[in-house]
């Protein structure tokens, strides 16, 4: 135990007066009696009538004695440094993500968060300063460096938990480069407040990161939606099927029921058992004759509400308008005719903006007019979309992504192109499929337009006479169609920005939020997109711009979220990682306590002269 | 007019009572106790050669018929038991509620009427001197006969407690003062600083049959004052300061306790008897129950 004010033990000193202020006596209230015998003899067999006996039996000196020691100790402000070193510097960085909001601990993770953060507040030396961090979805700072406890005290008070993931690179980056230039003897440190529930810390991999990891939570009960999608039922076009993922991430198995509901109208429910860390894939099919959100909804209670319920806005299909120009390709035609719900129009040249139509696929043909709408561009080269272009012979193929939604289900294994134009990956675009040269097919959004495009003629390879090449197509079908667009814009994850484009200029917009609250907003009068920020609760959210309602969901599905197990350790990269910390605080002070101590001493001094004397 | 010392129905209890003397009254006056002494009375106790000069009227005429020896025939001599009633009348007597001087009046006037019954010399020895009383002392002393009850409760009534007193001093006095041991009855609260024991011990070394009772008043035996007080010794002018509150009662009492057993173990092993009474306790409880338990009278 060390004190922070070392110099008030001085006030000891004051020891002595309250013996002085004893031996000097109580005023005494005179009495005749009839002989002082019995009460000398009493004295005697009470053993009180040496003064230094009476020193050491008199209670109520003892207690006066106790109380103005804790005092002067109080005063010292005696801490525990226990094994944190002096820092002049503390970012503290509050984990306000969804996983934060389980209820194993008690009242909830982020309160105890909050309860532990504000107890390093407490014991933040006078010149010691701190920042306070809270970190979502974004970053927050609620509070830059001061040493100003109120303050501190305040913006930790007003950190709020909310549903979305957790994004902690940025606020690392930030808690880094605000301690980046401290000198070696301030010590600075980040103290995360986390159950560890974030994606990997690769880039802090080779520093020396002054990374406290302060763990909060304690089981992993949670049964959570973490993926949820709306599509046409394949086997009947009439009905809509929905795609829900319910992962298990406790260690027991869990029966559930899981509910399906339509703009709030219960349509089926269907009960669930799912084994310890298994993860169940389920389709409800549904009925559906006019656009509305499908809300999926787990019944079992569990550490985590976040993630019980998940909705999504269905709207109804609308035929996809395709325009090809070409010079002839019966693949492609027999290709863009086979995907599902496609109504094509062949042409060999584009003379407008082909603004009636969804998307155009240019097929080797340099447009007159460039259409307005999404592109699918096959050897396509004369554009401004690329800064040089090449020409490769045979290229290989050594890789793809197959992540992206247009290589979905579609591989490249067997695929040969003699001839092929490269280009390199301008900023707009990701390469889907690459040669060691450059990237053979790109897809990405320009402006407000989403371009495909691939390099080669498929005839020019054998891509048509393989399986891969009608589902690309039927995939980037439905990537290009701006309805499927507008649908997955409809479903925004937690914490993300929700974006809407504006056909017609609105000065004014009004978002019903999922709990009630109507939030007015101004748009500006050239804004040609409208973007609401404040998508932190998971639920259905109403907007009204100008006269147009749009309706859109905001949910977590999150798997690394859900999963609420907290870590024993955050990896910094493959090679480090920081182990949760068994620190519970530094420098704890200890005044308070002791001056509470003192009080009761105080008070049972009081209690305990009274009974004496009454 | 002050209350009467006792009650009339308490007088006539008392008159069926005598003061029980283990000893053989040493008077020399006649009364109605056996002694040692030959003399007249209606109690036979030896026989005895006749010699020339001797009363006929005493003469056993049957011992005669049979033995032709004349014998003459003695009996006991009846006198006075004298009972000397020590009266503590010290300023501390003067305390408590009822006062512990009046409570020791009244035992001595029921003490003294049983004697003065039981036709018994009665001397009520008031200590310390006070001088404004000398008169009402001096006929308190060597008080004789049933008629004289009156004029003993008169006197009892006018005596005041005041001054301080030596009991051991007052004690020793009385005894070297008393021509005939007999009775002694001591009257106080032996709360005397210099202790008790000498003056007691004095009393029986005279021969006295001693009957100690000590009254204490409720207030001493159960302080009500709490708090930090400053007590004054009344007689002595002492002064004590102590800080006592209710939680300290039990061990005050356990001290009375103490400071009472000693005085009891002591009267016990000088043959003494003992009594300890509260000023507020009845009369009737101490005279007709304890001291006749204590076969002090019957």
């Amino acid at each position: 135990m060390n004190f922070l004010s070392p110099a008030s033990l001085l006030f000891a000193l004051t020891i002595p007066v309250v013996i002085v202020f004893y031996l000097l006596k109580r005023k005494r209230v005179a009495r005749l009696v009839s002989s002082t015998l019995l009460w000398q003899k009493f004295l005697a067999e009470t053993q009180a009538s040496a003064p230094f006996q009476k020193l050491r039996r008199n209670w109520l000196l003892i207690l006066q004695i106790i109380m103005l020691l804790l005092a002067v100790l109080a005063l010292s402000r005696p801490y525990f440094a226990a094994r944190a070193r002096h820092s002049q510097l503390r970012v503290l960085i509050l984990d306000a993500s969804a996983s934060m909001q389980a209820t194993d601990e008690l009242p909830s993770r982020f309160e105890v968060a909050r309860r532990q953060a504000l107890a390093w507040v407490d014991s933040l030396r006078d010149e010691d300063k701190m920042v306070v961090l809270q970190v979502a979805a974004n970053t927050e700072v609620k509070q830059s460096e001061t040493s100003e406890k109120s303050a501190l005290r305040r913006a930790i008070q007003a950190c709020q938990a909310v549903d979305s993931t957790t994004r902690l690179l940025p606020a690392l980056k930030m808690a880094e480069s605000l301690i980046r230039d401290r000198g070696r003897d301030s010590n600075p440190e980040i103290h995360l407040f986390s159950d560890g529930a974030v994606p990997d810390l690769t880039d802090f991999g080779n520093q020396a990161l002054p990374l406290v990891y302060h763990r909060i939570g304690q089981g992993a009960n949670n049964l959570g939606i973490i993926a949820l999608d709306a599509r046409a039922n394949p086997e009947d076009a009439g009905q809509r099927a929905i795609y829900v993922s319910v992962a298990n991430f406790s260690t027991n198995q869990l029966q559930t029921d899981l509910e399906l509901s339509l703009d709030g109208k219960l349509l089926e429910t269907r009960p669930l058992t799912i084994r310890a860390g298994q993860t169940s894939a389920q389709v409800l099919v549904a009925r559906q004759d006019h656009d509305g959100v499908f809300t999926v909804r787990s019944t079992l209670p569990d550490d985590l509400a976040a993630d019980n319920q998940a909705s999504i806005v269905s709207l109804l299909p609308q035929p996809v308008k395709v325009l090809l120009v070409t010079a002839g390709n019966r693949f492609l035609e027999r290709a863009l005719r086979a995907a599902p719900n496609v109504q094509l129009t062949v042409a060999n040249d584009c003379t407008d903006s082909a603004a009636k139509f969804d998307f155009v696929t240019l097929d080797g043909i340099t447009p007159t007019v460039w259409p307005a709408g999404n592109v699918l561009a096959l050897h396509v080269g004369n554009t401004n979309w690329f800064a040089s272009l090449a020409t490769v012979e045979s290229p290989a193929i050594v890789d793809w992504r197959s992540t992206h939604p247009v290589l979905r289900y579609v591989g490249f294994d067997n695929v040969q192109v003699s001839k092929t134009l490269v280009v390199p990956t301008p900023t707009w675009a990701v390469s889907l499929v690459d040669s060691p040269q450059a990237a053979l097919v790109l897809a990405g959004e320009l402006g407000r337009q989403r371009i495909l495009w691939v390099g080669f003629d498929p005839l020019d390879s054998n891509w048509p006479l393989r399986i891969s090449f009608p589902i690309f197509i039927a995939n980037a079908t439905d990537w290009l169609n701006p309805a499927s667009a507008r649908s997955a814009q409809l479903l925004v994850r937690a914490g993300d920005p929700f974006r809407l484009g504006l056909t017609t200029p609105a000065t004014s917009a009004q978002v019903t939020l999922p709990n009630g609250t109507v939030h007015p907003l101004a748009v500006e009068a050239k804004a040609n997109e409208f973007i609401f920020g404040d998508t932190f609760r998971q639920g259905v959210y109403r907007l009204r711009v100008g006269t147009n309602d749009t309706t859109f969901c905001v949910d977590l599905l999150d798997a690394a979220e859900s999963n609420i197990k907290p870590r024993e350790s955050l990896n910094l990269g493959t090679f480090s990682s920081v182990a949760a910390t068994s620190l519970r605080r530094a420098n704890l002070e200890l005044w308070r306590w002791i001056a509470v101590g003192a009080l009761a001493v105080l008070l049972f001094e009081w209690w305990y002269y009274h009974r004496r004397t009454v | 007019m002050s209350a009467p010392l006792l009650t009339p129905e308490l007088l006539r209890r008392l008159e069926q009572f005598q003061l029980l003397a283990s000893r053989r009254a040493k008077s020399t006056a006649r009364g109605e106790r056996r002694s040692r002494a030959r003399g007249q009375s209606v109690e036979f106790a030896d026989h005895r050669n006749y010699v020339a000069g001797d009363d006929f009227r005493y003469l056993d005429w049957n011992l005669y018929g049979r033995l032709d020896k004349l014998f003459l025939k003695l009996y006991e001599e009846e006198r006075e038991l004298p009972v000397r009633i020590f009266l503590d009348a010290s300023e501390s007597m003067a305390f408590g509620e009822p006062r512990k001087f009046d409570f020791a009046r009244q035992v001595a006037a029921a003490v003294g009427y049983v004697a003065l019954c039981g036709f018994d010399r009665v001397s009520v020895i008031p200590f310390p001197e006070n001088k404004a009383e000398a008169a009402i002392r001096g006929a308190l002393r060597g008080v004789r006969g049933r008629k004289s009850t009156l004029q003993y409760f008169r006197n009892l009534t006018a005596l005041t407690a005041s001054g301080s007193a030596s009991f051991n001093e007052a004690m020793r006095r009385g005894a070297l003062e008393a021509r005939q041991a007999g009775v002694a009855v001591v009257l106080s609260d032996f709360l005397d600083p210099a202790g008790y024991e000498s003056g007691l011990t004095a009393l029986v070394g005279r021969g006295f049959q001693v009957n100690a009772v000590q009254i204490l008043a409720p207030d001493e035996l159960a302080p009500s004052t709490y708090g930090d007080l400053r007590l004054i010794d009344a007689e002595t002018g002492g002064v004590q300061e102590v800080t006592f509150g209710k939680y300290r009662l039990a061990a005050y009492q356990q001290m009375v306790q103490n400071f009472c057993q000693r005085l009891k173990e002591f009267s016990a092993s000088r043959g003494i008897h003992f009594f300890m009474v509260s000023s507020s306790t009845g009369l009737e409880e101490l005279l007709l129950k304890q001291l006749r338990q204590a076969a002090m009278w019957g």
